[in-house]
């Protein structure tokens, strides 16, 4: 018999038992759904991660202090309990590591996760899910902003606490279509009236995302709005990569300075490269990768084990089938052949609707959460082929059952 | 090649029914020519079954030589036995043994399936075989949607298709009332007269009665084997 044969009768009995076809499937369903899903959130994560923080940390010639080490979550509860005391890093920190640092491209603070995204408004036209920063005016020299109208936040700014903003540009379209015309209103960001005094460039999309859905306010503007937060980091721009080791040992030695620590006594804050944040999240998604295939091998082993099942329960209900066929000169490798190849179907259609529920899955994340959830063509094909190979391998036993059923015994059976 | 068909040698079989050894066939020489017309009796534990499996390579036997078209097969392996059933034997069953799923056609297309005729050469082939035992009009039916005679007629024109150096029935008539039967057996008859070698393995006198030569089984041998005029159903 031919595999094209093999294969119009495998299809033929899965039809026409649909229910139980999908039943004996749901668990490769199931795994391979969530192995696609997984994978997919979790790739779009890392984008996200990456466009994030690489645009936070701008690259490797920068680094900053913080109040928690970057791998905060790998710490004993224990040093979280007692690094909970530590002062939380201000603006005279960065003026400190400023002081120390004259050599430094930009020394700014701003403010971390969780950034506030909240709705900008102006004159009836609003905009939701602004995610707004507060920062002092370095801050735009560590990203590169130009100003296409007003200008940069400056440092009486955030001293006297002015109620001023710097948006994106694409706020500044979406409220006043003109951004040039933006400059010297008062929106309100979270109901708080604030002058517009500058248009940042466009930066564009990265993933589908704008770059340029922001506002930025000075720190002391968004301290009084949304209260200090623990996340605020000072980061420091240097001119060349080869500068930062130097500069993170006298930036260490300013924030000793400025918080009064006795020479035994343990910093109090902690100073990170931009790749450690980086390097940190590429071991958190390592675990995460870990993990996932032990979930989809044992989700696979059960799925194959019900697959195993059905297809000797197939052979039974089929024993008289096979006789005939024996009777009709049908050799033992055309049976096995037939059974075979429908386990195989039947596991290859239960990858390929776990790929569809996958998919649709990632794909409503991708919709209803910032994160681009991305399907990945590798993932798919993993799939396929763990289906494929989980019909074979939980096929093999059923189908050569059937191929040594003895013809005279199983033509008489009912 | 003498125009022997089945020609058996001193065939034994028996089987292992716990302690004890059962011997179905003890013995048994026979020869059967092309285009013969053979009834094999017998009351049931006679070795009747027995037979009609060994001579239908469903078995093997225990001791004896077994000669199909000219060749051995008592020693064959399950997959060579398998071919033989497929080329040189048509079975007619009691119980039918169609695939209930499948249309007549594609019932009548199986042994072509297995011997690797493909396309258009497998239906126009299927196709002729129904149309010779009159039921051109019925391809598409599935079993249940045919009388329990014309259910027998696929299974003739499932037995013929790939044409076979004999056709062996099993209690062909068992399960059909007496026109059916009757008309069946026309059948038969009609495929003798073309020339088609056939074994008819029955218990009823009436049904052997078609054939030209009627073996009886008993204990495993045989106790008689006779010629006889066929009577013929008009």
């Amino acid at each position: 018999m031919h595999y094209r044969e093999a294969i119009r009768l495998a299809l033929d009995s899965i039809r026409t038992a649909k229910l139980r076809s999908f039943f004996t499937v749901l668990g490769i369903v199931v795994s391979v759904a969530f192995l696609v899903a997984v994978v997919a959130i979790i790739q779009g994560m890392n984008a996200y991660v990456r466009v994030n923080l690489t645009e936070a940390m701008v690259g490797t010639n920068s680094f900053q202090i913080r109040w928690m080490p970057i791998e905060m979550a790998m710490l004993s509860d224990q040093d979280v309990v007692r690094m909970n005391k530590r002062p939380l890093v201000s603006l005279d920190d960065a003026a400190a590591v400023r002081a120390a640092l004259p050599d430094a491209k930009a020394v700014a603070l701003q403010t971390g996760w969780p950034t506030p995204a909240v709705e900008v408004a102006h004159a009836g036209r609003s905009m939701p899910n602004v995610i707004t920063f507060g920062i002092t005016p370095e801050y735009q020299v560590v990203y590169d902003y130009g100003f296409v109208a007003g200008d940069a936040l400056a440092d009486p700014d955030v001293r006297e606490r002015r109620y001023l903003a710097v948006i994106g540009h694409e706020v500044a379209t979406q409220l006043f279509d003109d951004p040039a015309r933006a400059v010297g209103k008062t929106i309100h960001v979270a109901r708080l009236p604030v002058r517009v005094k500058g248009v940042i460039a466009p930066k564009g999309k990265t993933l589908g995302q704008s770059l340029d859905t922001f506002v930025l306010l000075p720190m002391t503007v968004f301290e009084t709005l949304f209260g200090r937060r623990l996340t605020t980091t000072v980061s420091v721009k240097m001119h060349t990569a080869a500068e930062v080791p130097a500069a993170m040992a006298r930036a260490e030695e300013a924030m000793r300075r400025a918080h009064q620590l006795r020479p035994r006594e343990e910093n109090d804050f902690a100073v990170d490269k931009a790749d450690a944040l980086i390097a940190f999240w590429t071991s958190l998604t390592g675990v995460l990768f870990a993990v996932v295939p032990a979930v989809v091998a044992i989700g696979i082993l059960v799925g194959g084990i019900v697959i195993m099942n059905i297809m000797l329960m197939a052979v039974q209900e089929r024993t008289r089938e096979i006789g005939i066929r024996k009777s009709l000169g049908a050799r033992r490798r055309d049976i096995r052949r037939q059974f075979l190849v429908e386990s195989v179907a039947l596991a290859t259609l239960g990858g390929l609707l776990g790929v569809a529920f996958g998919a649709g899955f990632a794909q409503l994340i991708a919709v209803a959460t910032p994160l681009p959830a991305k399907v990945t063509a590798w993932s798919v094909a993993v799939s396929l082929l763990l289906g494929a190979g989980t019909g074979i391998g939980f096929g093999v036993y059923p189908a050569t059952r059937a191929a040594r059923l003895d013809p005279i015994t199983a033509m008489r059976a009912e | 090649m003498s125009d022997l068909v089945i020609h058996v040698v001193d065939l034994v079989r028996e089987y292992q029914m716990g302690a004890e050894r059962i011997q179905a066939l003890r013995g048994v020489s026979l020869e059967i020519r092309r285009n013969e017309y053979v009834a094999i009796m017998g009351p049931s534990g006679s070795g009747k079954s027995t037979m009609m499996n060994v001579l239908g390579c469903l078995d093997t036997p225990t001791s004896g030589e077994y000669w199909l078209a000219g060749q051995e097969v008592s020693r064959l392996s399950d997959d060579a036995l398998a071919r033989i059933r497929n080329r040189e034997i048509g079975f007619v069953f009691q119980t039918f043994n169609l695939l209930p799923r499948a249309t007549a056609l594609q019932n009548v297309e199986l042994p072509l399936v297995y011997g690797g005729v493909g396309g258009r050469d497998r239906r126009d082939r299927a196709r002729r075989a129904l149309e010779r035992v009159g039921l051109g009009n019925r391809m598409d039916h599935r079993p249940n949607e045919l009388s329990g005679g014309q259910r027998q007629r696929v299974a003739i024109a499932r037995a013929l298709v790939n044409e076979p150096a004999i056709l062996l029935a099993d209690e062909p008539t068992g399960n059909l009332d007496s026109t059916t039967s009757a008309d069946v057996m026309r059948v038969f008859d009609r495929l003798q007269t073309q020339g088609q070698t056939i074994v008819l393995v029955t218990h009823e006198a009436e049904i052997a009665a078609h054939a030209d030569r009627v073996v009886t089984l008993r204990d495993g041998r045989i106790a008689s084997d006779l010629r006889q005029d066929r009577t013929r159903a008009a």
